[in-house]
């Protein structure tokens, strides 16, 4: 009976003092953050996971699209769908807790963050001069992208020629890894904001190679430069900027026009997309807009007659390009049928469009004359060419015609100061709210008016 | 079995005999008990010596002895007899229940404690009141039973999970679950938030227990019975302690019972003409008369599709569909008995229940076996071990289209069902009845709990322990979408996962235990535990399938998702506790626990704990223990510290990144920020209480009022949307919860074939934060706030404030502060405009119980009534369901009563299609959950001992028993006890499309023998 005494006294003291450094235990499924930043691999890692960030459905995934192309429209489409917060959008009556929106602001934000990682910790990329220019480059893109889009719904419009003191977005320049500190920050102004997107997008295409796998090229950051210039109203910037993508990019109009969309793999068209596989990546515009069979849910966004009726030419096949959901009878977009397909964001055609209204304002003829440009362009799609002379709404139009329900229509309005319905282009109706949550945390923040 | 049974009970008494070679003269015996019948098992010593044997199954005993030897018998429960060998060969003893022994005793946590000298509020239950309550949930069992313990099965679903707060509210965002110990085993909820697994609301911990196993529950309240298990005992600990074998013959026990179940409430939506006639109202009030109606008419034919809904051709209940009629089957069977040696404990139960919402369903099959054998007079050892198989067909979380909940949602006009009786694929929100036919999601739970155990008794007064658990936790999923299955578009879809957790636990403690000049009684008692947890969680998604009759995952031609995850935690505890009474009268007790934990920060991962409390019997002091009417009388007072271990996940405290894939290219990002300096949210808690009986005990109770402050309180604190993180886990701010608990017990009739007995509890509790960071700034989560001053997660809405009279908009008060600080009490129509308020509170200030059992002639009646009171929900599917026709979804028929012409006066604003008349998140969808409840009533009927023996059965009884048959409420929702299964702890109060629970009527027998 001793022998038991002893065995249970011995064993007992012997885990007692071995099991202390047990309570070491690293996760085996993370990566602990002071690691994260010690290897050039890692960095780069990080950078695909900017992609991954900025390809989340609630934003560039979809969300941020249909967001604004509700708010950008009263009949042409309508929101059929249960969701309240795209509803409210299409009712211009945004709250500031709505939830679309606070996704949108946040998701840009985290996207941000992770590309100024990036940034912050260049120095650690040390294989070669063109490798660290290709992650700089690529992560300022994102960044600039990301800002682009949020002075763009979260700010008053840019106005041409204007000083543009009016309130923008926060800008924050630098990763953010100690969030134990608070984190208010301020509105920048408008002008800016759209001088650091610049500073950004001119660095990415400066610094990018010309070819990039489906990462961002160099021309990616020229199509965004195109995009920006001519949100500002500075057509010839924007036309010469469409013009080098048009010339050098290598990228072409695909052959039809049901061919640019529903691709799994990056068309000869797309110039930048989010890449979107049956694993990984959602394309949330099939989720909304496409019937239950194709991976949608019956089709929350319809096509109206007031969008079809805008059509001259009844062989346009744009103006035939939706179908009738069996289900419900929905009348749907075929622009998104394919739910593992890429969300297209920088596609040839804009370029074109770009180019063709920048010359159109500029009385130039870079590259191609105005009209002839919007009639190849049309020409893809089967409708006859415009007889001319162009104008404003006729340029306006085309670009209805070719880029619906992909995200340009409120920005289009804002740009050329026009109005949806009777709510005129700089009513704050058609800005986004600052998120609630925003509100809350940050001391700093100033709502935008009429939402306070 | 018979037979069977005395095999097993002889091998184990020819273990347990010790060979005695000093043999002189055969004494033949018999021991029985004061009844005369025999007791098996009685250790039979011959005094001075280690000679010594143990009666047979009847009582006998052989041994030898000498003349003038002295024969000690003992057997626990009986007092020890002490008999002279005289000249007689052979004698029988009798022997006497030693009722000292019977008071209660109380689990305490490596020991246990008469309830008379403890200092500490703990409450009890019994098996007896467990088993009142057939369902598969056993914490269910509890509610309405303890002061200060409010016990709420999320919603009406079989495997819900279930929230347990001891004395409220103690936590934001760390776990506000109770510790749950299983005879002496801390268990873990291995689900926990993880992800990977499960549809996204949570389930019971619990649900693999049957309640047929369970001997007592103690639910330890104060800081003084919970601080023994430190850094997790904040939230209270609940101990759960199996059966065991009780002194005597085999027991042979048998429970049969089948229960119906019903909801305890549905709603009420519009039919079909009404439907017709408010649509049509709201459509023509926005686009007006012309445009209005085709709208109308438009959206009436695509919901109706085939069918003609101008001739009201379908009006579809869709709650009938949603719901059915529930059943349950419980079996459930055990032997038990024990001699002075060994004690046996053996159970089986079947478990098997329909819920009342369609595809809901769960069967489960357990069995235990408690073994103890005392080796020697010194070593004792025994195991504890259980299985158990647990099925569950589950459907989708709250927030889903496939829940069949959200049907009721469809407008009435759609039919269920298309002709062919297929589902109706063209409603206006997805028919959850593609899903209820062609998916399904099941899963099984295989759970494994054991320990082995052994005692070793030093001295007479010391005596150590050491135990060693195991608790294994196997769970695998299978579910499948189908072709036709809801939003299917990948020609099927299957996952498969597969959640292996287990938990050892090593704990070692020495007890010393003796009584000095027979008035310092003095317990000590001091120890060690390692507890080690590991999870490995994997699953994988495939799509693609040939044919829905290919269901797995090797069926689909592209597998697209995989996870692979391991988790692992450790708690190293060394703890120890001192009791002490002077004379039955001045009692005294000390604990503390040091808890390290793996997932607590670097800079904080060890915890110490301390305790004390103190008690005196005022009724057993000379000026008192004369009087008559009082017969018992104790003050008691504890103070001690706890801690809250559970503060998000593993790995809490670290700055993470994880790996994420982009077009199959591997990425990193940051997913968690980091905080090294994160540890437990620390609870002090003060409790003072008075025990008294009166009356010979007739009238007994307790009053209790204490006072709980937690300090770095974890919360999830939001972060600037804008630095690129969410929340970031943080030990922030304090919070006071205060409360007063009074319990009651009377045995109002008390004579020999009429009994009447009442248990009578309340408690009322309030929390107030008292300091956040930042200077106390705000922290907004959804629709709560944590404000300093409120109550944790209190409402934070704008105030709807009705309907202008003269032209229907919807109205909210601005809130806005004027100059003079005062609230701009004037309306607006704009929801932006309108500033939030604090306006309610989630959590219920006050709770009671009542339960009175009569026993009269064979018939035992009883009934518990269940009441709270202070708490809000609010309903976040009001937005849609109850907003004057906004959109298309059917409305509750309260929304008939909307402003139709000037002068309306109503809380329903004009009905307009569209136009977000009233539907902002507002006080408009936030409901008072006041109620009463006829939580169950049971009618039982023993027949009489007369008859039963004739039978050859020592009992049979045969029961009606109803649960949450009456409710009393005016909550204008489903039901006060059904809340959101998906919504985050941040976000407590909630309902959305949640199941009521079940109203159930079960009929049982028990048949002993």
């Amino acid at each position: 009976m001793n022998l038991h005494k002893l065995v249970y006294a011995f064993s007992g003291i012997l885990f007692l003092a071995s099991c202390e450094k047990e309570l070491e235990i690293d996760p085996t499924d993370n990566l602990p953050g002071d690691q994260a930043f010690t290897s050039e691999l890692n960095i780069s890692s990080i950078l695909v996971g900017t992609y991954e960030e900025a390809g989340q459905p609630t934003t560039y995934g979809g969300n941020l699209q249909m967001t604004t192309d509700l708010l950008g429209t009263l009949d042409q489409a309508f929101w059929l769908g249960t969701f309240l917060d795209p509803r409210q959008a299409f009712t211009k009556s945004l709250l500031v807790d709505n939830g679309w929106v606070e996704d949108i602001w946040a998701n840009a934000y985290e996207t941000i963050n992770q590309a100024n990682l990036v940034i912050d910790n260049l120095d650690i990329v040390t294989s070669s001069e063109a490798e660290r220019n290709r992650i700089e480059g690529e992560a300022k893109f994102l960044r600039a992208l990301n800002y682009f889009d949020l002075v763009r719904n979260f700010g008053a419009p840019y106005e041409t020629g204007q000083p543009n003191s009016q309130l923008g977005v926060p800008l924050r320049l630098e990763g953010i890894i100690e969030y134990s500190l608070p984190q208010p920050i301020a509105r920048s102004t408008v002008g800016e904001v759209y001088a650091q997107i610049i500073s950004d997008a001119t660095n990415a295409y400066e610094l990018l190679p010309s070819e990039n796998s489906f990462y961002a090229d160099r021309y990616a950051a020229q199509a965004l430069l195109a995009r920006i210039y001519f949100q500002q109203g500075e057509y010839a910037a924007a036309r010469d900027a469409a013009h080098d993508v048009l010339e050098n990019s290598g990228h072409s109009l695909a052959t039809t026009f049901a061919s640019a969309f529903n691709n799994d793999v990056d068309s000869p068209e797309d110039i930048f997309t989010f890449q979107v596989t049956s694993q990984t990546g959602i394309n949330n515009l099939v989720t909304h807009y496409a019937s239950e069979g194709d991976g949608g849910r019956g089709g929350d966004i319809v096509v109206e007659d007031a969008y079809l009726e805008l059509f001259d030419d009844p062989n346009d096949e744009r103006g035939s390009f939706v179908y009738i959901n069996p289900d419900n009878d929905r009348r749907l977009t075929l622009k998104y049928t394919n739910q593992f397909a890429n969300v297209i964001i920088f596609r040839i055609a804009e370029m074109h469009l770009i180019r063709a209204e920048s010359n159109f304002r500029e009385g130039t003829v870079v590259g191609l004359e105005p009209l002839l440009e919007i009639n190849a362009l049309r020409g893809r799609s089967g409708a006859a060419a415009l007889d001319g002379p162009l104008t404003l709404e006729l340029l306006a139009r085309e670009r209805q015609l070719e880029l619906a329900f992909e995200g340009f229509l409120l920005n289009d309005i804002k740009r050329t100061q026009g109005s949806v319905g009777d709510i005129p282009w700089d009513d704050t109706s058609l800005y986004f709210p600052i998120p609630q949550t925003e509100m809350d945390t940050n001391p700093l923040m100033e709502q935008n008016e009429g939402y306070d | 079995m018979e037979t069977r049974l005395r095999w097993i009970l002889a091998l184990f008494v020819v273990l347990g005999v010790q060979v005695n070679l000093a043999q002189e003269k055969s004494i033949t015996g018999k021991v029985v008990d004061a009844e005369g019948l025999p007791l098996p098992g009685v250790n039979v010593v011959i005094k001075g010596t280690t000679n010594g044997t143990q009666t047979d199954f009847d009582g006998v005993f052989i041994i030898g002895a000498t003349t003038g030897q002295v024969l000690v018998f003992s057997y626990l429960g009986q007092k020890t007899e002490e008999v002279t060998v005289g000249t007689s060969t052979s004698l029988t003893v009798e022997m006497e229940e030693d009722a000292s022994q019977l008071e209660e005793v109380i689990v305490v946590g490596y020991g246990t404690q008469s309830k008379r000298t403890l200092t500490d509020n703990i409450a009890k239950l019994t098996s007896a009141d467990i088993a009142e309550v057939p369902n598969p949930n056993i914490q269910n069992a509890l509610v309405a039973k303890a002061a200060g313990v409010q016990v709420t099965q999320t919603n009406g679903k079989v495997e819900g999970g279930i929230n347990i707060r001891v004395r409220g509210a103690a936590s934001v965002s760390g776990g506000t679950q109770p510790l749950y110990v299983l005879d002496g085993i801390p268990l873990i909820d291995p689900i926990g938030d993880r992800v990977e697994v499960g549809n996204g609301a949570p389930t019971n911990p619990l649900l693999t227990l049957s309640s047929n196993e369970i001997e007592s529950i103690d639910i330890l309240k104060d800081a003084s019975s919970a601080a023994i298990y430190g850094a997790r005992g904040a939230n209270g600990v609940v101990l759960i302690t199996t059966k065991r074998g009780k002194q005597g013959k085999a027991k042979f026990s048998l429970n049969l019972a089948q229960g119906f179940s019903r909801p305890t409430n549905k709603r009420e939506w519009l039919n079909t003409d009404e439907y017709i006639e408010l649509f049509t109202e709201a459509a023509i009030n926005t686009y007006g008369e012309e445009d209005g109606l085709a709208e109308a008419e438009g959206l009436f034919d695509f919901l109706a599709g085939d069918t003609d809904w101008r001739s009201r051709e379908v009006n579809t209940n869709w709650s009938d569909y949603a719901f059915q009629d529930g059943y349950q089957t419980d079996a459930d069977f055990s032997v038990s008995g024990a001699d002075a040696k060994t004690s046996y404990y053996f159970s089986g139960a079947y478990n098997n229940t329909s819920g009342i919402i369609r595809d809901n369903e769960l069967e489960r099959a357990t069995a235990r076996t408690n073994i103890s054998h005392q080796l020697t007079d010194r070593f004792k050892t025994g195991m504890n071990l259980s299985f158990s198989r647990t099925e569950i067909d589950r459907i989708a979380n709250d927030n889903a289209f496939a829940t069949p909940l959200q049907a009721i949602a469809q407008p009435p006009l759609s039919p269920a069902r298309l002709p062919d009786g297929s589902p109706n694929p063209n409603t206006l929100y997805g028919n959850f009845l593609l899903d209820a036919e062609n998916a399904f999601f099941k899963t099984i739970i295989r759970r494994t709990v054991g320990k082995a155990y052994a005692e070793y008794q030093f001295l007479p007064s010391l005596k150590l322990n050491s135990d060693f658990s195991y608790d294994l936790y196997s769970q695998t999923e299978d579910n499948f979408r189908g072709q036709n299955s809801l939003f299917q578009s990948t020609n099927g879809e299957a996952f498969a996962s597969d959640l292996g957790s287990e938990s050892y636990t090593y704990s070692n403690y020495a007890t010393f235990d003796q009584t000095f000049a027979e008035k310092h009684t003095l317990n000590f008692v001091a120890g060690m535990e390692y507890i080690k947890y590991n999870r490995r969680i994997t699953s994988v998604t495939s799509q693609q399938f040939p044919s829905d009759d290919l269901n797995t995952v090797s069926g689909g031609a592209e597998v697209t998702a995989g996870t692979g995850v391991n988790l692992k935690s450790s708690f190293l505890s060394y703890f120890a506790r001192a009791t002490y009474d002077y004379m039955g009268k001045y009692l005294l007790k000390a604990s503390i626990r040091r808890d390290g934990s793996s997932r607590f920060g670097e800079n904080q991962r060890f915890g110490t704990f301390p305790a004390f409390s103190a008690g005196w019997i005022l009724s057993e002091e000379n000026f008192l223990n004369s009087s008559n009417t009082l017969s018992f009388l104790k003050l008691r007072g504890s103070w001690g510290k706890l801690g809250n271990a559970d503060i998000g996940g593993d790995y809490p405290s670290l700055f993470l990144f994880s790996g994420v894939s982009y077009n199959e290219r591997p990425g990193l990002a940051p997913t968690q920020p980091g905080n090294s300096d994160l540890t437990w949210e620390q609870s002090t808690q003060t409790d003072f209480g008075l025990e008294f009986g009166l009356l010979d005990n007739r009238i007994s109770g307790e009053l209790d009022y204490y006072v709980k402050d937690t300090e770095d309180l974890l919360f999830s604190v939001p972060l600037v949307p804008s630095s690129g993180a969410p929340t970031i886990n943080q030990n922030i701010g304090t919070l006071q919860g205060k409360g007063i608990e009074f319990v009651l017990n009377t045995r109002n009739i008390e004579t020999e074939d009429f009994t009447w007995t009442s248990n009578f509890n309340i408690s009322h509790n309030t929390n107030e934060l008292k300091s956040l960071p930042n200077d106390n700034a705000d922290i907004i989560s959804g629709q709560n706030i944590n404000r300093v001053g409120e109550s944790v997660a209190s409402f934070y809405l704008r105030e709807y404030a009705g309907v202008d009279p003269d032209n229907g908009d919807a109205l909210y008060y601005l809130n806005t502060e004027n100059s003079d600080g005062s609230l701009n009490r004037d309306t607006t129509t704009d929801p932006n405009e309108a500033q939030r308020i604090v306006a309610g509170n989630p959590f219920p200030e006050l709770t009671a119980g009542l339960t009175n059992t009569v026993l009269v002639a064979g018939f035992d009646f009883s009934f518990t009534f269940q009441g709270e009171w202070g708490a809000s929900i609010f309903n976040d599917g009001g937005r849609f369901q109850s907003v004057n026709a906004d959109y298309y979804d059917n409305q509750s028929r309260d929304q008939l009563n909307r402003w139709q012409q000037p002068g309306d006066i109503t809380n329903v604003p004009q009905a307009r299609l569209f136009q977000g008349n009233g539907t902002a998140q507002s006080t408009r969808f936030l409901a008072e959950a006041d109620f009463i409840r006829l939580r169950n009533i049971t009618l039982g009927y023993s027949l009489p001992d007369i008859v039963t023996e004739k039978m050859g059965l020592s009992k049979l009884r045969v029961y009606l028993t109803g649960i949450n048959l009456l409710t009393i409420t005016d909550y204008p929702f489903e039901d006060p006890e059904a809340r959101s299964d998906v919504n985050g702890q941040n976000n407590p109060g909630y309902t959305f499309y949640s199941a009521p629970p079940a109203k159930t009527l079960t009929l049982g027998m028990n048949i002993n023998f």
